[in-house]
């Protein structure tokens, strides 16, 4: 406890330096004028002041608020030593900035219970103005950073611009950070896959979690994935990661190229419209599941809902703070009230839906993050110009020879090499489909000789099976050449398979009944591909794509 | 390697789980995916959540199994097509004899 005593008379600084002594005050400083209290309280930060009022160069009442000042926010507690009585002097010491006054002469028990006192309520002060630095250094801390997870989410949460445009949606988080989600990715077979969630509570405990499943989210886009394995994996990470009481309420859509098949994982989001143009509600898709984040992974359910749409037809989606938004007159929003907004006036668009469901709430604080989402159906042809397609020509010739063909599968090779290739992935599926229709055509057809006919029968089937293992074990002769030319100027990928068998008589390709087990390849070949020639009476098949 | 399965709490539901392909090379895990211990099966799921491409042989796979089952399961249904897949069961016309989700 610094004590700082200022009166002109030496006597008096001397008096009561020893009484202060005596009471256990030993830091005790002196000063015979109001500058040099001044000066020193400067130097030595007194915790008191006692102060004379009557002096020669500057008077108490003078120096107390200069005191004040230097002592800045931190209560410096003085008090007056005065001989004068007169109230008028008394009151005078308190409204200059005095904290209180002791007369002389002084008694000391009195002067050293108000310096307990004082001594109090600024250790009071200096707690209080230490938390208060505490304070605004966090607060700055925090606010640091936010500012450096605001800017990662904005770099993680990107939206891919190749495909947002097929899209019309609104995202208005409650805060700064978005405890719902909603993430677009072209898929390499030329659809749309989109994931619409929300994780429990806002703000950013609730955002931190889209960090990892964004990720996920991308690089599942980018290899093709299944909506089903999508939400599973999904579930895996987040299980791990979040805590038991947070959850992750979400839609994983996948738009197939045609632009109207839908395949949707659903689990604990409201319902998703598909809205006809006249309005009508051509489906409902409801939650099938639980949210992710919940279930261990064998008890979680991957059932995915497929529909087909026609042009046209919107699919329409929103976060469960879109339909518990409350007005000034806690009135709920509601589904039916939103629903009827949309059939309606099918044609709205969601900013006008955004401007009613803001006209509702009025005044009212917005408490949840908000999620619009709007795909209208259409051709989804301009999204296969947006990937780089292969500027190279190229060949690869495969020629199995009997041996080779006893041990090795050709198929899945190609379909790597080939679907690696710029552009092409759009294409492996029913590339892989048709390489495995004309190969096993040839193997089994040319070169073995099988009838598929054996196959009409449950047995036949795999009796089938057998032969085709014995005839294919005994081969000696034959081979079958695999050649895929691709041309980039007019995109197109060319298909022979040929075989050193005899052939066989084209134009009696059999009629299939639909209950037959076989005779379905050539169809479906026709169906996947174009220019299904063959030559060579029956051969040679050649097929091509265009990319 | 075999192909994985799961019977339901009630022993009347089998769904058999495809991997990336279904093609001919499939014949006998298939055969044996619904083949074996199916006692009191009544309704058979083959789950393409995973199958990236099918042929012409898979579709017979599937009608042979819809022939040899047909006394004692009831339904025959398919689910979690990826569109590739989808469009190809649709060609054939496989939804007159299939469920197809």
């Amino acid at each position: 406890m610094r004590i700082l005593i200022v009166d002109d008379e030496s006597l008096n600084r001397f008096l009561l330096s020893h009484m202060l002594e005596e009471a256990g005050y030993n830091d005790c400083y002196e000063a015979e004028s109001g500058h040099e209290a001044l000066r020193l309280a400067e130097r030595i930060k007194p915790d008191l002041v006692l102060l004379d009022v009557v002096m020669d160069d500057m008077d108490g009442f003078e120096v107390a608020p200069k005191l004040k000042q230097l002592a800045g926010d931190i209560y410096l507690p003085i008090i007056f030593i005065t001989a004068l009585d007169d109230q008028e002097s008394l009151a005078r010491c308190l409204e200059v900035g005095g904290d209180d006054f002791a007369s002389k002469p002084f008694d000391k028990m009195i002067l050293t219970a108000k310096i307990r006192a004082h001594a109090r309520t600024r250790l009071l002060s200096k707690k209080a103005s230490e938390q208060n630095q505490e304070l605004v250094y966090y607060r700055n801390a925090v606010e640091r950073e936010h500012a450096i997870v605001e800017h990662i989410f904005k770099n993680a949460l990107t939206i891919s611009q190749s495909v947002s445009h097929f899209f019309d949606y609104r995202l208005a988080p409650a805060s700064s950070f978005n405890g719902d989600l909603f993430l677009i990715e072209p898929s390499p077979t030329g659809g749309i896959y989109f994931l619409m969630g929300d994780f429990t509570g806002h703000g950013l405990a609730s955002a931190i979690g889209a960090l990892p499943v964004t990720r996920a989210f991308q690089a599942m886009s980018e290899k093709g994935i299944s909506v089903s394995e999508m939400a599973s994996t999904i579930n895996n990470t987040l299980l791990k990661l979040l805590p038991g009481d947070m959850f992750f309420a979400s839609v994983i859509v996948e738009i197939g190229n045609s632009g109207t098949q839908f395949n949707i994982w659903h689990g604990g989001m409201p319902d998703m419209l598909l809205v006809a143009p006249d309005g009508q509600i051509r489906k409902r898709f409801e939650s099938m599941h639980m949210a992710l984040g919940i279930l261990e992974a064998d008890e979680f359910e991957d059932d995915v809902e497929h529909f087909e749409g026609e042009f046209g037809d919107r699919l329409v989606g929103y976060s469960d703070g879109v339909v518990e938004l409350t007005n000034a007159q806690e009135k709920m929003l509601g589904e039916e009230a939103l629903v009827k907004w949309i059939t309606s006036q099918p044609d709205i668009n969601v900013q006008a839906l955004e401007q009613k469901i803001d006209k509702f709430r009025g005044t009212a604080e917005q408490l949840d993050d908000i999620t619009l989402v709007s795909y209208t159906c259409q051709s989804l042809d301009s999204l296969k110009s947006n990937h780089a397609v292969c500027l190279v020509p190229f060949d690869i010739t495969v020629d199995l020879d009997a041996e080779l063909l006893k041990t090795i599968d050709p198929i899945h090779e190609l379909i790597i090499m080939v679907s690696s290739q710029n552009g092409m992935q759009g294409i492996r599926s029913d590339f892989s489909t048709v390489l495995s229709e004309l190969y096993n055509n040839a193997l089994d057809h040319g070169l073995l000789q099988l009838d598929s006919a054996m196959k009409k029968s449950t047995d036949g089937f795999f009796e089938y099976f057998e032969a085709r293992l014995e005839k294919l074990a005994q081969l000696h002769d034959g081979n079958i050449s695999i050649h895929v030319s691709y041309e980039p100027d007019s995109k197109t990928l060319e298909l022979t398979v040929s075989d050193s068998g005899p052939g066989f008589d084209v134009a009696n390709l059999c009629k299939t009944k639909e209950t037959d087990s076989f005779g379905r390849g050539i169809l479906l070949v026709k169906e996947l591909c174009q220019n299904v020639t063959y030559t060579d009476g029956g051969s040679t098949a050649k097929v091509s794509f265009t990319i | 390697m075999s192909l994985e399965k799961e019977l339901s709490a009630d022993g009347k539901t089998l769904t058999i789980f495809m991997d990336e392909k279904f093609d001919f090379g499939k014949v006998q895990d298939f055969r044996m995916a619904y083949g074996s211990d199916s006692g009191e099966v009544t309704s058979i799921n083959i789950d393409l959540s995973k199958t990236e491409y099918m042929d012409s042989s898979a579709l017979g796979m599937l009608l042979n199994m819809q022939k040899s089952m047909s006394s004692t399961v009831s339904s025959f249904s398919i689910c979690n097509c990826r569109p590739q897949v989808a469009k190809i069961l649709k060609i054939s016309r496989f939804d007159k004899k299939f469920d197809i989700s």
